[in-house]
């Protein structure tokens, strides 16, 4: 704790096809990685709306990942190429007011790429580390908490 | 005056033909101006063309009223553009209107950053060049700030939000039966000024369809600069995808396509 007082807390959208795979397969290689992410199973990338990447970000969330299928992989054909554009645009919006876009992260990972999610999540957290608590919500938080639950209660404390 | 004059004259024809059941336009009445539908060539006195309003959600609900029937519209290019977005949503049929297309002036250009101040088809006007994105305040103040100063800025815009939705309302594209801005999962109740979830998922939903009308910034009540942002986007979806709003019905959002349909630099 001492050593690294900010600890993110990060979300992470893995696709039911492949990237949710690979975590899977990342946890039971045992393959260490920070904790600090909570990974949240969707059918598709694409399933993924801009609404709950900008209500988290909004919300106090400091980081969100899109993990998905490679392009070519899609379960259900081109629903990456879909995600892959909109968060481009998602990420150049951030950017616009102000918030940083590295804080929105789009990758691919397959169901056997356990080490590959390791990477991706172990950089993922470093970076947002770096870049400080997510001020999107104008809102301090308190340091070191590591878990989502308080969410809404968060948001809605804040001035 | 002369241009409105000239619409008159085109409006009258086209009623007296029978080409179309009624034109939609700006009346004056008792010093009000608002849309009105011309259904008789006596009323025809009273059209107007200023101030600018955006008529094509207007348009929506009459094409919807009175299936079957033709209607002219009175359309700048803000209004065609706005057409043309609805009809890809699918909102509007093209087929069924008759647009009395007017070239906007040089002062109205300039005055709305407009890149592209007229209609595909001009009946009553002549055309002047539109303001390139590079040249207006936004671009300016976007290239200057960094991302605090953005952030600061942006909170502090936001932050005058009374939730009026006016911006959404008057929106030619906002057009959901569900809006995502009253569902409580993306926007908390009942707190104003709302979460910045507002602003940044309405930002979101025009990106690839705001074509710079700039009806939300006249309906603010508090002035939140919002087209800033909106062109900022139609911007970068030129940049990324060589993608224009509103020009061509054909020519889907490549958000909504795959990546052979429209490629993305990099992938
Ligand atoms: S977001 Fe504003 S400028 Fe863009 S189309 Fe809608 S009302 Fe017009
Ligand atoms: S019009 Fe202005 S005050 Fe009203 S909801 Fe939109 S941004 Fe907020
Ligand atoms: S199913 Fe994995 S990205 Fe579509």
């Amino acid at each position: 704790m001492s050593e690294r007082p900010f600890q993110p807390r990060i979300i992470a959208f893995c696709c039911n096809w492949c990237s949710y795979a690979g975590a899977d397969l990342a946890g039971v290689s045992r393959l260490q990685m920070p904790s600090n992410f909570k990974v949240i199973r969707v059918m598709c990338s694409a399933r993924v709306a801009p609404e709950w990447i900008i209500k988290a970000l909004s919300s106090g969330v400091d980081g969100v990942m899109v993990l998905g299928c490679h392009i070519g992989d899609c379960h259900y054909i081109s629903g990456n190429h879909r995600a892959a554009k909109r968060f481009a645009v998602l990420r150049e919006m951030l950017g616009c007011v102000g918030i940083n876009p590295d804080r929105l992260l789009v990758d691919w990972v397959s169901a056997s790429e356990g080490p590959q999610f390791q990477k991706i999540v172990t950089n993922f957290v470093e970076r947002v580390a770096v870049l400080g608590p997510g001020k999107a919500a104008g809102e301090q938080r308190a340091k070191g908490t590591s878990e989502l639950n308080g969410l809404t209660q968060q948001a809605e404390k804040r001035e | 005056m002369k241009v409105s004059k000239e619409v008159r004259d085109i409006a009258e024809e086209i009623l007296r033909q029978g080409q179309v059941g009624g034109v939609l336009g700006l009346s004056s009445e008792h010093g009000h101006v608002g849309p009105h539908l011309f259904s008789s060539t006596d009323d025809l006195g009273t059209l107007v063309l200023e101030p600018r309003y955006m008529l094509a959600k207007v348009c929506r609900m009459i094409l919807a009223d009175f299936p079957g029937e033709r209607l002219g519209v009175v359309a700048r290019g803000c209004d065609e553009r706005a057409l043309i977005e609805m009809a890809k949503l699918g909102q509007v049929d093209l087929s069924r209107l008759d647009l009395i297309g007017v070239a906007c002036s040089e002062a109205q250009a300039r005055e709305c950053a407009c890149p592209h101040p007229y209609p595909r088809r001009i009946d009553v006007g002549e055309p002047v060049q539109g303001v390139a994105f590079a040249d207006t305040e936004c671009a300016q103040q976007a290239s200057e700030q960094d991302l605090v100063a953005r952030q600061a800025f942006w909170t502090h815009a936001f932050s005058r939000c009374i939730k009026c939705y006016g911006c959404r309302n008057v929106c030619p594209v906002c057009i959901c039966a569900e809006c995502s801005l009253e569902d409580a999962s993306w926007v908390a109740r009942g707190k104003i000024s709302p979460e910045i979830s507002f602003h940044l998922i309405r930002a979101f939903h025009v990106a690839d369809k705001c074509v710079g009308c700039g009806a939300c910034d006249a309906a603010c009540p508090v002035d939140i600069p919002l087209t800033r942002l909106y062109a900022q986007m139609r911007e970068k979806m030129k940049e990324m995808f060589g993608y224009e709003i509103g020009l061509d019905v054909t020519n889907k959002s490549p958000l909504t396509t795959t990546l052979e349909e429209a490629p993305l630099h990099g992938l």
